[in-house]
């Protein structure tokens, strides 16, 4: 077997590979503080930032991420008349992805954080907000940090289909390769694998972190 | 000694459940109240509408001269930092240690820097017999001991009176006696205590007044003597008899 094609395309993936994590890191921090300011909207007393957040969430979770990619890239920039570059449209694509199931995961840990905390809380004089910042967040971040490494590893997957949105990532490099080499079959197969082994490292190291911080 | 607390007819319905139906006591300096009543007869309600943890229906709650009802935040933030609550469940935070758990309010309240809070928390953490476990975490204790951290926690804001919610309920029974000599250790000192509780023998030795309370009423208080041996009621003597033997 000619292995040559490797000495051009693994380096071309390895580029793409800075583009996915520079997209997957920034998309998650950005989707952690907009799904988490969500989370809170939807366990909010206050009707218009709950249903703000509803509709936010419905809209994310009723569209396809490429037609949600396809429309920030194409769509958004003629509406407002702003320059949006792939990257910075990937970014936000991911990140208001991201940040709807995000919210539905701040929510679910935020609920499951027995009232007798925010009780003890505000019996003791805190105020709500006190209350909420110093006892009812440490253990709600606890337990939300594995579903949000899950999040991490989706969207590093999500991002391959930001590809149509000419953004430089792994799967359009593989796609860039492809098309002037004729090599479909090697391509693929070496694209596969790569994501393979990125997405292990990545389930290796939310083991890791796990094991630390569940202690 | 002058009145504490006046509460006045308080009512409390949970959509069509009413569970209070005109609730009115009033609670000396340095009383000790026992409430006791079959379960579900309104207790706790009664408890956490004195703080705010449930709004009453209607009625009022004057603490001192200050109306406790009164929707202005801060007055009630202090009206809590003056009366604390002991739960059943003790509602310690588990991420925190023992000490921090002690510490926390009154650093966040301001009543205390944390040089001086720390050495405040350390007192009340030997006073309830646990200064060894300052720097545990909460799940590594026992419940008896969980609920004397959550006592030291309440005594941390240096409270004027605290009101407990079946604080032996939880507990197996050996733990039970640590967590009532504190207690004891607490109404001889003069604090003025509210306590629902099944312990007929702590309400005896340590009470002023024995509240019973059935089906969101109180049917009848009186000195422990006057309750225990000669209760009125045919529902108090109903509930003594069945607990008394129990
Ligand atoms: N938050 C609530 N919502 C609805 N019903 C409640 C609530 N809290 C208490 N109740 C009901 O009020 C009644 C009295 O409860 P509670 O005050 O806990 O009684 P006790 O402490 O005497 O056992 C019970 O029927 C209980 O189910
Ligand atoms: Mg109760």
């Amino acid at each position: 077997m000619d292995l040559s094609f490797l000495g051009k395309l693994l380096p071309m993936l390895f580029t793409g590979l800075r583009v996915t994590i520079l997209i997957a890191v920034v998309g998650i921090l950005l989707g952690f503080l907009v799904g988490t300011l969500a989370g809170f909207a939807l366990e909010s007393r206050i009707k218009l930032f709950k249903g703000l957040a509803n509709v936010y969430i419905w809209v994310i979770r009723g569209t396809p991420l490429i037609v949600q990619a396809l429309y920030v890239y194409y769509v958004i920039p003629k509406l407002f008349g702003i320059d949006l570059s792939s990257n910075l449209s990937g970014i936000l694509v991911i990140s208001l992805n991201s940040g709807a199931f995000i919210a539905e995961i701040v929510r679910g840990a935020l609920n499951g954080i027995d009232p007798g905390q925010r009780e003890a809380g505000l019996s003791l004089g805190l105020t709500p907000a006190q209350t909420t910042w110093h006892i009812i967040v440490p253990p709600a971040f606890k337990s939300i940090l594995p579903a949000l490494f899950n999040q991490f590893i989706i969207s590093v997957k999500d991002t391959a289909l930001l590809s149509v949105i000419v953004v430089n990532e792994i799967t359009h490099q593989a796609q860039n390769y492809a098309s002037l080499s004729y090599k479909t079959i090697p391509t693929y197969t070496t694209l596969a694998v790569f994501y393979l082994v990125l997405i292990s490292i990545l389930i290796i190291v939310q083991k890791m972190v796990e094991r630390k911080v569940m202690r | 000694m002058g009145t504490l607390l006046k509460i006045r007819n308080i009512m409390k319905n949970f959509g069509d459940l009413e569970v209070l139906k005109d609730i009115s006591i009033d609670v000396q300096e340095g009383e000790v109240i026992v409430i006791i009543g079959p379960s579900g007869s309104g207790k706790s309600t009664f408890l956490r509408c004195i703080n705010q943890l449930e709004t009453p229906t209607s009625g009022e709650i004057w603490y001192k001269d200050r109306n406790v009802m009164d929707p202005n935040q801060t007055q009630l933030r202090d009206f809590r930092e003056e009366v604390g609550m002991v739960f059943q469940r003790f509602n310690l935070f588990p991420m925190k240690t023992v000490l921090q758990n002690v510490m926390l309010a009154p650093v966040l309240t301001k009543k205390k820097d944390k040089v001086a809070a720390r050495a405040k928390a350390m007192e009340l953490l030997e006073k309830v017999g646990l200064g060894d476990k300052a720097n545990a975490k909460p799940s590594t204790l026992s419940g008896g001991q969980q609920q004397r951290v959550a006592i030291a926690r309440a005594l941390a804001m240096e409270p004027v009176a605290l009101l407990f919610d079946e604080p032996t309920s939880a507990l197996d029974p050996e733990l039970v006696g640590d967590v009532l000599n504190v207690m004891k250790d607490l109404a001889r000192e003069g604090m003025t205590m509210i306590v629902v509780t099944h312990e007929m023998g702590f309400a005896r030795d340590v009470a002023d007044r024995v509240i019973f309370m059935a089906d969101g009423y109180i049917v009848e208080e009186g000195k422990p003597e006057e309750i225990f041996t000669h209760p009125k009621n045919d529902r108090t003597k109903t509930f003594l008899s069945r607990v008394l033997e129990a």
